[in-house]
């Protein structure tokens, strides 16, 4: 009786509200990424019109997922973070009134239909093979909660090796990673004691390199019977009772030695293993034979490929960078989509054979900052990216002008529309100050060897808040193009139409302005004249070649220069050798010869952090691998800090300025966005790359796979790619360990390329 | 007492093992946090709080038009301004956390934002006092109301800025002190302290390290340790893996989460509400990660309401405000509810005047503070007078010049947190330019 009371007042609320509810089904609701959910709703409001959203958004987007106007739900294909979004109808007449139903994007619930075999006996290495619905390469097969090796072979076929050390009735199941992870229902396997082992001999090592005439120890390992003995025999060479190998003298017929032990217990049983012969014993690494161009090549390119560098090797640096120089520029196409955007960029980055262009558009990038957190669409970004590609070797005051006279430019920190004093307000002050402080000239007077002049212990400032006003005066009078068919406005809306910026001369400032460095803009000027002048000062001024030399060094080569290279480079970059400043091939050129450039061996306090997106290019291009134009990998660089085409800010991903985390005395600009959660989701990013080598991005692991057995060859291969021929002997030596420790030929392979990744040696350009 | 310091030491060589070690220390030594709320998208402070005195209610409403509360959906919960004996109401899109109005843990600061220098609407109308860079832009606003600065040349956030003033109290410590829920947000930056993000739910772990054969799991992992503390004497290779080593360290406090009591408090499923969940279960590894002051970013996106804005509002404040119910308890359910401090920030407010069925960019807004430390029950600031044109408006439609700094709303909190008055000029350049570097909410 008590509990139908409890009831009442429920019923009564429902009643009393009825006709104000919208409900929809399902609520809640789980999706798995990239399938569809019909939303149905009951609505309880005259006239009953609905109009559906995602995260408040009519319609939904690609990031939390799209709605019809029917309330078809399609989740999206890569899982939101949070993997909760809310679908709601809402009464188009009564917005207030809503139903909701929150929504977890999973992953795909993976189904087990059978497991085989299904009975086991009790052992380690029990294979295991599942048929089901749903299978991810990212799936996990777990036995009794347990992770198996897993190997997916198709969405409906999977298998696992793993051990199982008890007997009884285990479940299987397939677990999907996080987030969305979901676990599918399990199917059990039995297990039962073990039938008396047969006799089975293993050798250690498998396999191995000798000299002529040297001396290689072999084990044997019996099972199955108390009895442990062998007897050793070799096809050539001589083997000891107790399986010390000593090579032949002289190379016999075959260079392959074969190895066996026979159980003494069983003759029938003997294990195997093999000897190749060699006239002179394998140095480890290559002794650092690709280290003069793989250096090179992490300075001049987004890393090596290994046909780069035979290229450099071949050539030889200078001419390398006379091809480089004369290479076609790579088109860069205006997607229709702003999401493509990153995709191709990462394409361009990975694939484009002009590296020596991208990289040094991406340097500048670093300076001349444009992001689409605010230039959204694909026509208000790209081309900037354009106008960075098309100057990278060109002079940086035809850069300074392109750039400033952009509408991409011009909305970005609104010189667009920036109007003379007047009802409209102050003339906009955003360029003026951006143009100084990150494009040109910085906060404090320098040396020509980049360091601060002094005033007993104070830096000197090299302009004030009225040098900007000045400035921004003498900007102003700049619109948007007039789009086609439009009359032209005084301050024209947004527009991309041309790739230069309209002038209006009744909203330009005619006062004469009084610039820094000792400028001056006589009265009367145009505004493109006013323009000009702006920038030839800041061009001009003393601080910009130290200023820009050590913006492009730390991109480049070093985080910290030595005060003798900034010297060299601004000397270069305030004369070319023919008179010209601002000379940005010559200023490249001086760079990358640079002998601090092209120090082989480190010095302490050398190097540079990857950053991200250079991290995980370079690695794929290592691996002879391929970003595709399409490539859904932008997203997670999100999480890593390096938003593709989208910093934060003016100031771009990270501040050149930033100190070394603990070493304040040294900078480390890239650490900026490396701290421990990045750092995890980088390493992350690299594994699937390695765990899934076919996929996006597809890597080559042929080199290391075809010495996967070879512990000693595996890691010579793994020295010369990652570390130059330059990885420590402790290192390897941990390394070897683990190795040695892997399961399969697979495995080995998996943890020599990871842990390699994953050593601050490989993630430090030094 | 060499006690203390043998023990630091020994604790320092132990790796992992000090977090365990520090627990009895940590928990003699005082503490406090600061929780940043960040609503992206500007949020509607006139829909927040809104007067209940009848003269300036009627003028709300002829002026809010459509978007005046109550409406269809939002209900009025009435508060009252301590001091001033004023009345208000706040939405009941906050109803979870109306009841600490009343037991004056909750407060509202009024019409706060960006500014240079105090400034009058006859000020701003001709231009007669710098004002902030690029005002009523998102990208620009959202950089400033983070930095504490009045430009968008900014390269540190104010609660890394304060960080950095207070890390002496956290001298020694691997944890990150100022740490983002919400991605790396500028905000946490500091020029010391590091900006570190966590994502919630995510215990940091590295992919390949869980395989099978269980020895070759632990093969791979012992050799990662040993790559990891060889010393190959090149300082950028060295601070590298000690990013990776206090990864490695933090996810093994991160998975010790796991270990601890489930904390009763039940947070919602939202966004924030992960992102609450996950800054409470740190505070629950407080002793084990020994910091004595941390500080936390958390945002809800969605405030930009140009249209639809009655739901919208209403539920994205609704879910903010269970959140914090949930988090306040959890809190208290550790014995610190007086030792942590929520509050709100948004890059700006939003006009008085609708524009269809919602609001245009603003400028200054009424922000939330809440904590056990609060002086709640009160409206602390300047309360705008609703009139367009008025003398708050800074043109025709109430988009209010804000009475109150950020940066004084910003050192208030910096002060109670320990920052003293050296370090407060250091994290607010411009707060000498107000009358009051302290608005007087805190205890």
């Amino acid at each position: 009786m008590r509990a139908a009371w409890g009831l009442a007042p429920i019923l009564l609320c429902q009643f009393v509200f009825a006709d104000d509810v919208i409900a929809i089904y399902p609520s809640p609701a789980s999706v798995a990424k990239g399938t569809t959910q019909q939303f149905s709703s009951y609505v309880a409001v005259s006239p009953n019109t609905i109009v559906w959203s995602v995260n408040g958004v009519v319609g939904g987007n690609s990031m939390s997922g799209t709605i019809t106007p029917a309330g078809l739900y399609a989740a999206p294909s890569v899982i939101p973070m949070p993997n909760v979004v809310s679908v709601r109808a809402t009464s188009t007449v009564k917005p207030a009134v809503f139903g909701e139903s929150l929504v977890t994007i999973s992953q795909p619930t993976p189904w087990v239909w059978s497991a085989s075999p299904n009975t086991f006996t009790i052992g380690s290495a029990r294979k295991i093979g599942l048929n089901g619905s749903a299978f991810i390469p990212e799936s996990v097969v777990l036995v009794n909660g347990m992770p198996w090796m897993t190997t997916y072979v198709n969405a409906t076929t999977m298998y696992a090796v793993g051990d199982l050390p008890a007997a009884g009735t285990f479940p299987v199941t397939v677990a999907q990673p996080n987030p969305g992870g979901v676990v599918s229902q399990p199917v059990n396997i039995t297990v039962t004691a073990a039938p008396p082992a047969p006799v089975s001999v293993s050798v250690n090592p498998p396999s191995a390199n000798s000299a002529l005439s040297a001396a290689t120890q072999f084990t044997a390992t019996v099972t199955g019977t108390a009895n442990l003995a062998v007897t050793w025999k070799a096809s050539a060479g001589a083997i000891s009772p107790a399986g010390l190998f000593t090579a032949p003298a002289a190379m016999p017929a075959s260079q392959v030695v074969s190895i066996a032990a026979t159980s003494v217990a069983d003759a029938t049983k003997s294990g195997q293993a093999s000897v190749l012969l060699q006239t002179v014993a394998t140095p480890p690494g290559n002794n650092g034979g690709d280290l003069t161009a793989g250096r090179f090549l992490e300075q001049a390119a987004f890393g090596p490929t290994p046909q780069e560098i035979a290229n450099v090797q071949t050539k030889g640096i200078s001419l390398w960078l006379d091809d480089q120089f004369a290479m076609p520029e790579t088109v860069i196409a205006i997607p229709a989509q702003s999401g493509s955007v990153q995709s191709l960029t990462l394409n361009r980055l990975t694939m484009a054979p002009d590296q020596l262009r991208q990289k040094m558009a991406w340097a500048l990038g670093q300076i001349i900052v444009i992001s689409m957190n605010k230039n959204i669409y694909p026509n208000e970004y790209v081309p900037y990216q354009q106008i960075l590609s098309k100057n990278a070797f060109g002079n940086y005051r035809t850069l300074l002008s392109d750039i400033a006279m952009s509408p991409q430019m011009g909305k970005y920190l609104d010189l667009a529309n920036s109007n003379k004093p007047g009802l409209t307000g102050g003339a906009n002050e955003n360029f003026a100050r951006e143009l100084m402080q990150l494009f040109t000239i910085g906060l404090n007077k320098l040396n020509l060897d980049g360091s601060n002049q002094l005033i007993g212990l104070l830096p000197i400032p090299t302009y004030t808040q009225a040098d900007i006003r000045q400035h921004a005066l003498a900007l102003t009078g700049w619109t948007y193009p007039t789009a086609a068919g439009a009359a032209p406005k005084s301050n024209n809306w947004e527009n991309f139409s041309a790739p230069v910026m309209e002038t209006r001369s009744a909203n330009h400032d005619m006062s004469a302005k009084a610039l820094i460095n000792g400028c001056n803009l006589p009265a009367g000027q145009t505004v493109q004249q006013d323009l000009d002048g702006v920038l030839d000062c800041v061009f001009k001024h003393p601080n910009t070649p130290p200023f820009i030399a050590t913006r492009l060094i730390r991109s480049l080569v070093t985080s910290n220069p030595s005060a003798a290279f900034i010297t060299r480079i601004a000397t270069v970059f305030i004369d070319n050798g023919s008179g010209v400043r601002g000379d940005l091939k010559a200023v490249l050129r001086a760079i990358l010869t640079d002998v601090d450039a092209r120090q082989d061996v480190a010095p302490p306090d050398s190097g540079r952090l990857k950053d991200p997106v250079y991290f995980i290019v370079s690695f794929v291009r290592m691996m002879n691998g391929t970003i595709v134009p399409a490539t859904i990998i932008p997203y997670n660089f999100v999480a890593m800090g390096e938003p593709v085409s989208n910093p934060p800010s003016v100031f771009s991903y990270f501040s050149p300025m930033y100190r070394l985390p603990f070493n304040p005395a040294l900078f480390g600009p890239e650490f900026q966005i490396f701290t421990p959660t990045e750092s995890v989701v980088e390493a992350n990013m690299l594994y699937q790359i390695v765990h899934q080598p076919n996929s996006d991005p597809a890597i080559d692991l042929s080199p290391f796979v075809a010495v996967a057995g070879n512990t000693s060859q595996l890691l010579d291969t793994v020295d010369r790619k990652f570390f130059y021929g330059r990885m420590p002997a402790q290192i390897r030596t941990a390394m070897a360990t683990a190795i040695d420790a892997s399961y399969d030929n697979n495995q080995r392979v998996e943890t020599a390329v990871y842990l390699a990744a994953l050593a601050g040696q490989y993630q430090v350009q030094y | 007492m060499n006690h203390r310091r043998d023990f630091l030491k020994m604790a320092a060589a132990a790796g992992l093992a000090r977090f365990g070690a520090m627990n009895a220390l940590a928990q003699a030594s005082d503490y406090k946090a600061l929780v940043c709320i960040f609503m992206f998208g500007g949020n509607d402070g006139n829909n927040l709080i809104v007067p209940q005195t009848q003269s300036e209610f009627n003028a709300y409403k002829a002026a809010r038009g459509s978007l005046a509360l109550p409406d269809g959906n939002a209900k009025l919960l009435p508060v009252t301004a301590a001091a001033s004996g004023t009345p208000f109401a706040l939405t009941d899109g906050l109803a979870k956390i109306h009841p600490f109005w009343a037991q004056n843990k909750l407060a509202v600061v009024a019409n706060v934002g960006m500014l240079v220098q105090p400034t009058s609407r006859a000020q701003y109308q001709a231009s007669a006092v710098p004002l902030p860079t690029n005002l009523f832009s998102h990208s620009d606003q959202t950089v400033q109301m983070q930095a504490g600065i009045p430009s968008s040349s900014a390269s540190t956030g104010w609660a890394g800025r304060v960080a950095d003033a207070v890390s002496p109290m956290n001298a020694g410590k691997s944890f990150p002190p100022s740490v983002s829920l919400s991605g790396p947000a500028l905000f946490s930056k500091g020029n010391i302290v590091q900006a570190a993000s966590l994502i919630p739910g995510f215990d940091m772990q590295l992919y390949g390290f869980n395989l099978w054969p269980a020895s070759a799991a632990a093969a791979r992992q012992a050799a990662l340790q040993q790559i990891l503390t060889f010393n190959s004497g090149l300082t950028m290779i060295q601070a590298a893996d000690k990013v990776r080593q206090d990864a490695q360290n933090l996810s093994a406090m991160l998975k010790s989460l796991g270990a601890a009591p489930p904390l009763a408090s039940v947070f919602p499923g939202t966004s924030i509400g992960k992102q609450l969940l996950q800054v409470a279960q740190i505070l629950q590894l407080r002793p084990q990660i020994g910091l004595n002051r941390q500080i936390f970013f958390c945002s809800v996106g969605g405030f930009d309401t140009h249209s639809g804005q009655s739901w919208q509002q209403w539920d994205l404040l609704k879910q903010i405000s269970d959140g914090m119910l949930s988090f306040y308890n959890a809190t208290a359910e550790l014995g610190i509810a007086d030792k942590v401090t929520m509050f709100t920030e948004s890059e700006f407010g939003r006009t008085l005047q609708p524009s269809g069925t919602g609001s245009d960019h603003g400028w200054g807004s009424h922000h939330i503070v809440m904590g056990g430390a609060v002086k709640g029950g009160d409206v602390y600031g300047k309360f705008p007078a609703m009139a367009l044109g008025g003398p708050d408006d800074s043109a025709s439609r109430g988009a209010w010049i804000p009475s109150t700094s950020t940066d004084q709303f910003g050192a208030t909190l910096a002060k109670w947190f320990g920052v003293d008055a050296n370090g407060l000029a250091t994290v607010f350049p411009n707060l000498g330019q107000f009358g009051a570097p302290d608005l007087g909410f805190m205890g």
